[in-house]
């Protein structure tokens, strides 16, 4: 998966309009990062990255870009 | 040991028998008598819980419950052991999905994991070749059938369906003597609970955890209700779900 369809998963998880995300954003800062969004990223990495993140991992990331490093070499 | 809630004298199929709650049901009903076919989908784990049960005459298969010949599996079983008292389904699985990430796909796999092979273990179990006569079904539902969290609707209609299904299927299995019942544990801190920790956020699961007036739960305090379900004991008891929650429910 590139970093753009990252960031468009991203966007999908949220309900905001496509390309908003740019990958700079403080995940506080977002007020549709609510513990279901991060049920639905943690699915979504499940699912298209292949990989089972714990929501302990996701509470460590406090932005958009900490959200891509976990995620490593599975986004180009 | 010869009273109603013993299990001796009788064989019980327990299927996820490889950890958490149907270990924990495998390992009480060998305690209280049984002869326990440790069923799982894993060789190593069920070896596992077939060398820690008391008593002797146990044995394990290994098999995925879906996609196969389920009817021609039991009455090998049957063939091969004896007959079958008891029938435990505490195989099945849990995808936490909000519904913004929830897909057809997700849906069908709970079902069909969750239900079918509820359905289709049940329906290989009454054949004649198979239950001695009549005998206990005990189906795992989960509190998640009666009251609801975010990011279960698909675990939710499974353990539902259960609740449902269980009471036609009682009405209609009288007949042949075999009674049929659903155990709703809540939060168990093992097996399938204790990966939940791991997907909730904690605050979510901390939330979900003080719900339980009596604490989160562990395997045996739902293998006890489980046993009794099997026993004689419950004799006059089909067609009806067990909660068994640490007081969840009661709010």
């Amino acid at each position: 998966m590139t970093l753009t369809e990252f960031h468009s998963q991203l966007d999908n998880i949220l309900e905001l309009p496509s390309g908003t995300i740019k990958g700079d954003e403080g995940l506080e800062n977002l007020p549709a990062w609510d513990s279901l969004a991060v049920l639905s990223f943690i699915a979504m990495a499940d699912e298209k990255l292949k990989v089972q993140f714990s929501a302990r991992d996701i509470a460590a990331c406090t932005t958009v870009a900490d959200l891509a490093r976990l995620a490593g070499d599975r986004i180009s | 040991m010869n009273h109603p809630y013993s299990l001796s004298g009788k064989r019980i199929l327990v299927t996820g028998a490889s950890g958490g709650l149907g270990r924990a049901i495998a390992t009480l009903a060998a305690q209280m008598g049984a002869v326990v076919v440790v069923h799982g989908r894993n060789a190593e784990k069920c070896q596992e819980t077939l060398r820690s049960l008391a008593g002797s005459g146990h044995s394990m298969a290994v098999c995925d419950l879906l996609g196969g010949d389920l009817s021609g599996w039991m009455k090998s079983l049957a063939g091969d052991g004896g007959p079958l008292h008891g029938l435990v389904h505490a195989a099945g699985i849990q995808i936490v999905r909000p519904l913004r990430v929830l897909d057809e796909r997700v849906l069908n796999e709970t079902m069909a994991s969750n239900v079918t092979t509820a359905l289709m273990l049940t329906k290989a179990f009454r054949q004649r070749d198979v239950c001695a006569g009549g005998g206990s079904v005990v189906w795992l539902s989960s509190v998640m059938a009666l009251t609801g969290q975010p990011g279960q609707a698909a675990y939710s209609a499974s353990k539902g369906a259960l609740v449902s299904m269980c009471r036609s299927l009682a009405l209609e299995l009288s007949a042949e003597r075999i009674r049929i019942n659903c155990l709703a544990p809540g939060l168990v801190d093992a097996g399938m609970g204790g990966r939940l920790r791991d997907c909730l956020p904690p605050d979510r699961f901390d939330a979900a955890a003080a719900m339980h007036p009596l604490g989160l739960g562990k395997p045996e305090h739902v293998a006890g209700p489980a046993v009794f379900l099997l026993s004689d004991a419950a004799a006059w008891i089909t067609g009806t779900t067990l909660t068994v929650d640490g007081g969840y429910c009661a709010h």
